[in-house]
């Protein structure tokens, strides 16, 4: 291999070596050479599919495809198509689908990723404090309840003052039954001794239906004040004197005779 | 190596007429051979015929004469050759049994001998890959810096400091082997 090498492949070895400024490393030299005897003298063989090819050439006909037996087999059409297309490997005509495949796939892909990356950023959040997992509980439970069990949820707070004038309360609706009208009476009476829930309502309704009967005893002030809650079971009594106070008469019972259970109760310990 | 190709066979070839196709094997496909041997390809040959399968047909869009011609189809085989390799980091290595690679037996002084003298493949292979690839291009494949530089997508001047380091790099190797041998 040493004879076939010709001067100026040498000169192209010398050429580098002088570049990189090493013209006297003879062992480099020797190096590249051998790296350089690499290269066979004689092509190899070639294989089926290219020795059709290289056939096709040297019979001179103009079929060149890569198929085994191309060489019987040449067909003209072929030939103009893979002139044409040069730097194509797709026939003429066609067009490739690939872009369009990956664009569908991304988005299902992408949208995967966020919904998962939402639901581990949720899920380290839950984790790390516990004051989100009861706040994010709460909430689910206040969205699935019925707005029916929205109200006393609230009203349950207040049973207890309500429960502790149910005891004098019967001592409160006789008085009620021998003056008062004996409907609005038996509406109060029911909604005290049936249960604690609108008993709750009506002591709900209480503490803002003080302020009007304050308001209102704007005609009797100072009688009204401090008994103002005694002073409404005798409001039954006004319907005889008052004719202004008889319209109220319907609505004062139903309204404000809730208020009389907080009230009583304290005065009703203290009589005795 | 020694051939070349005349101009009416490689206008030929450029035309696109298959009758240049043979010239062009003949001359151009032991280099490409050569090339995929410096850079320890198992099945050299398999893989400079496909390179060819692929760039004779292609041919007619080719400009630049014979370094045109050289250029393209070393690109081809560079390209081809990273193929190569991504496919072998994704395969199993397949290896037949081969008693002087068996460590449950001492090498023989022959074989330490004759593997210090020769084995240039086992040198390059402790290089740096870009600079075994320009090294590789620029000595077996025969191709200038500018085409070397158009085959790798890099600039002439980084071609050039790729070339240098890699030379003074297996300098060391090559006298540090001489003195191991030695």
């Amino acid at each position: 291999m040493t004879g076939t090498r010709d001067p100026q492949q040498d000169g192209t070895i010398q050429a580098m070596l002088g570049d990189s400024g090493l013209e006297s490393a003879a062992e480099l030299r020797s190096a590249l050479e051998q790296l350089r005897a690499v290269v066979p003298d004689a092509a190899p063989a070639p294989r089926a599919d290219l020795a059709a090819l290289l056939a096709a050439g040297t019979a001179g006909a103009t079929g060149l495809a890569a198929a085994p037996d191309a060489a019987t087999t040449t067909a003209l059409p072929t030939v103009a198509s893979a002139k044409n297309d040069a730097d194509e490997s797709l026939p003429a005509g066609v067009t490739s689908l690939a872009g369009r495949r990956g664009r569908k796939r991304r988005l299902a892909i992408v949208g995967g990723a966020v919904v998962g990356a939402m639901t581990l950023g949720a899920g380290a959040v839950a984790a790390s404090s516990e004051d989100f997992r009861h706040s994010v509980s709460h909430t689910v439970g206040v969205i699935f309840q019925t707005p029916g069990h929205g109200t006393p949820a609230p009203e349950h707070v207040q049973p207890s003052p309500s429960s502790v004038p149910a005891l004098p309360a019967p001592a409160a609706t006789p008085g009620h039954g021998t003056s008062g009208t004996p409907g609005a009476d038996q509406s109060g009476a029911s909604t005290r001794t049936s249960s604690s829930t609108p008993g709750a309502t009506a002591a709900g309704h209480a503490p803002p239906a003080t302020p009007p009967a304050v308001g209102r005893d704007g005609i009797l002030p100072t009688p009204g004040q401090r008994p103002g809650a005694p002073g409404l079971p005798g409001s039954p009594d006004l319907p005889g004197g008052g004719g202004n106070a008889g319209k109220d008469l319907p609505r004062v019972p139903g309204h404000i005779t809730p208020t009389l259970p907080g009230a009583v109760p304290t005065k009703a310990p203290g009589q005795p | 190596m020694a051939q070349q190709l005349s101009d009416d066979e490689l206008s030929a070839a450029l035309a696109g007429d298959p009758s240049g196709f043979s010239a062009v094997y003949t001359v151009i496909s032991p280099a490409v051979l050569g090339y995929f041997r410096a850079r320890g390809v198992d099945d050299a040959e398999a893989l400079t015929q496909d390179v060819f399968v692929d760039v004779l047909p292609k041919l007619a869009g080719v400009s630049g004469g014979h370094a045109g011609l050289r250029t393209f189809i070393f690109s081809v085989a560079h390209a081809r050759l990273v193929d190569y390799r991504r496919r072998a980091e994704r395969t199993p290595h397949l290896a037949e049994y081969d008693p002087l690679n068996d460590a449950r037996y001492s090498a023989s002084a022959e074989d330490e001998v004759l593997g210090s003298l020769g084995g240039i493949s086992d040198t390059l292979a402790r290089l740096n890959e870009e600079q075994r690839e320009v090294l590789v291009l620029r000595i077996v494949a025969d191709l200038s810096i500018e085409q070397v530089a158009g085959i790798m997508d890099k600039t002439p001047g980084a071609i050039k400091q790729l070339q240098r380091r890699g030379l003074s790099a297996l300098r060391e190797l090559v006298t540090e082997k001489d003195h191991a041998a030695s």
